[in-house]
């Protein structure tokens, strides 16, 4: 089977995540400011904002382009990383159990995580984000299907 | 379950509201200390009989209530009264169990049990404590109740000693491996903490009179260096004392034996510990080999164990001990007794080591390069000095020498059964881990690696415990760590299809 993509709408999930961290970031360099002058902390607002949100933005999509997943025999294979590029490989028999996990946020966006647990030691859990929830339901099922057959 | 109406019988040993009565105190410790402490000011501290009591009362309660048992399917062990807690732990989830005998233990003629599954430390037991004769038939019935195979092999037990440590070889252990810095740094730790290094300096200061530091300074420079390398030469010879002191206490008496089809270890000379080592649960095998292992022609080899726990809450258990295969060994004697733990290699073929991608040397080169330029650079501007750039100067040759000897003594092997990873140059370290015990594969390009078309590769097993412990392959080019990576995929997932048994083991 080919490279699967997740659901685009994880995109939206990702960047309201990040501008909440800016709008936090920001905060947090200009209050300290505050009482020493107000101009200068909204500048230092804004300058925090005016950089680190289209940067979020973009890191989101970059994110979203870079990430992708193939089922087969074998197991689960992820792609990800938009600096740091990884290329992880689950066989299936040695996932353990799985979660589907929605945050609010993933919720509103009809979008979840899929996380499968493994024996290991470094990766005792490797997670999938934003796919649709429906498919991750259905994906989790055909692992835990397989995984019965295995047997 | 079917074991719903079992109800476990068998009772703890009478006397083990003591060990409880430890184990509480050892809770309560900090507490209790500090109210000691600021409560001895005021008088007799009274207030401690009711505590006392209390905690003698709790044990008594615990030792009453708590019952044990074998049942069909699983050990069954109920807890308490009022709040009633029955855990059941199924025969095929159990991985080990370990004794421990502390001195106390052992003047008793007891033993703390630990059951272990391979769970990250949840459903794990430990039953506190049993007759030395409850706690080996609880092992043999828990393992005869595994399933046929175990049964068979219960029936012509023999112990077979595989490697027996002489009281030599343990100082040597000692001598090698420099635990007596452990102690010393215990040992400062609890003195500053108990505020005893106030004293200390009081001390020192009345007993050196600046009578006594003018003359040395007046003895001039030779003296003063000699003075200094006694001092030296005494702490290096006191902290090797403390290390053989402690490796005897330890490993005093270390024996390797094959009991049935699994391995067992036990050691120590105060307290007694007995760890099985199922061969079905050991994942990797590690050696170690320092520069004075080297001088000593020894290695040490240590295996890791699935559900040895690198979680933390299990680590704070202590079952993050290491797991020993033989704690020192001549290296012919390690091969045979790797091959013995993990029997799904095959050692005697000659292992085809191959090396990072030719371009490793020029990257790990220029990296170390970098950081002597960056630290000298640092200092001379924040110390506006220039001799700060003398470490730019002596830092390119040493990152030339370092980076030749990361190159040559990095090196990995990929057989049919198992994938063979060795590195380090001064300490060297071989890991050998059977490719049907491979978990989960990780490919990395970080952005050198993609202008160098290189890549790393993570080989996650269970039960390494350490980061150190955990495989990473470096500078890889990016063809040969694609196809690597291939080949333990197809493997981990396909061995394990074949061999169902491995798949409960694992």
């Amino acid at each position: 089977m080919l490279d699967q993509r997740v659901d685009p709408a994880t995109v939206s999930v990702w960047r309201v995540e990040t501008t909440a961290i800016a709008v936090f970031i920001a905060f947090s360099c200009a209050g300290p400011l505050l009482e020493d002058s107000i101009v200068l902390a909204v500048a230092v607002f804004c300058a925090v904002m005016v950089i680190s949100v289209p940067l979020g933005w973009w890191w989101s999509k970059a994110r979203y382009e870079r990430l992708s997943y193939r089922v087969d025999d074998l197991g689960v294979t992820i792609r990800e990383g938009v600096w740091w590029w990884t290329h992880k490989s689950v066989p299936r028999v040695r996932i353990q159990h799985t979660d589907v996990s929605q945050g609010p946020l993933q919720r509103r966006y009809g979008v979840a995580t899929l996380k499968l647990y493994t024996a290991g030691s470094r990766y005792t859990k490797v997670e999938l984000e934003g796919l649709r929830h429906e498919d991750a339901l259905a994906l989790r099922d055909r692992l835990l299907s397989k995984e019965a057959q295995g047997d | 379950m079917t074991d719903g109406t079992f109800e476990p019988d068998q009772r703890l040993h009478p006397t083990s509201w003591l060990f409880a009565v430890f184990a509480f105190v050892r809770q309560l410790i900090v507490p209790l200390a500090a109210a000691a402490f600021f409560g001895s000011r005021d008088g007799n501290p009274t207030w401690l009989w009711p505590v006392a009591a209390v905690i003698l009362a709790a044990a008594l309660w615990k030792q009453w209530f708590y019952r044990y048992g074998l049942g069909p399917t699983g050990l069954v062990i109920r807890e308490g009264l009022f709040f009633r807690n029955v855990r059941q732990i199924d025969y095929a989830r159990i991985e080990n169990i370990d004794t421990e005998r502390s001195l106390l233990h052992r003047l008793l003629g007891v033993a703390e049990v630990r059951v272990e599954t391979s769970t990250g430390g949840k459903a794990e037991a430990s039953i506190q404590v049993l007759g030395l004769a409850a706690a080996e038939e609880l092992r043999e019935r828990v393992f005869a109740a595994r399933g046929g195979e175990a049964r068979e092999h219960t029936a012509r037990k023999a112990e077979d000693v595989l490697l027996a440590m002489s009281t030599a070889e343990v100082v040597k252990f000692g001598l090698i491996d420099n635990r007596g810095l452990i102690v010393v740094a215990g040992v400062v730790g609890f003195l500053y903490e108990a505020g005893v290094m106030e004293v200390w300096s009081v001390v020192l200061r009345a007993a050196v009179s600046p009578e006594l530091m003018a003359r040395l300074i007046a003895r001039g420079m030779v003296i003063q260096i000699a003075l200094m390398l006694i001092v030296l030469l005494g702490a290096v010879l006191v902290l090797r004392v403390l290390s053989v002191a402690l490796a005897l206490f330890t490993f005093h008496g270390f024996t390797l034996t094959r009991v049935d089809n699994d391995l067992r270890t036990s050691y120590g000379l105060l307290t007694r510990l007995s760890l099985t080592l199922r061969l079905q649960r050991i994942q990797a095998a590690h050696v170690t080999q320092t520069l004075l292992h080297r001088v000593f022609d020894r290695v040490a080899v240590r295996v890791d164990l699935a559900g040895g726990g690198a979680s933390p809450e299990a680590q704070q258990q202590g079952r993050g001990r290491v797991r020993w295969l033989a704690p020192l060994a001549a290296p012919n004697r390690a091969r045979e007794l790797i091959a013995r733990a993990l029997p799904d290699v095959d050692f005697t073929r000659t292992t085809e080591w191959q090396p990072l991608s030719p371009r490793a040397y020029g990257r790990v080169m220029r990296k170390s390069a970098a950081l002597w330029s960056v630290v000298g650079l640092g200092f001379a501007v924040m110390l506006h000095a220039l001799w700060p750039f003398l470490l730019i100067a002596v830092g390119v040759p040493i990152s030339m020498c370092y980076a030749a000897m990361y190159v040559r003594y990095t090196r990995w092997a990929l057989q049919d059964d198992a994938l063979f990873f060795r590195r380090g140059w001064l300490t060297r370290k071989l890991v050998i881990v059977p490719r049907n015990r491979v978990q989960v594969v990780c490919l990395g390009e970080s952005p050198f690696d993609r202008r160098y078309r290189m890549a790393s590769l993570r080989v996650d097993t269970a039960g390494a415990a350490s980061p150190t412990d955990q495989i990473r392959i470096p500078y890889l080019d990016l063809e040969v760590a694609r196809e690597l990576a291939r080949a333990l995929e197809t493997t981990a997932a396909a061995q394990t299809k074949a061999a169902p048994a491995e798949v409960a083991g694992t």
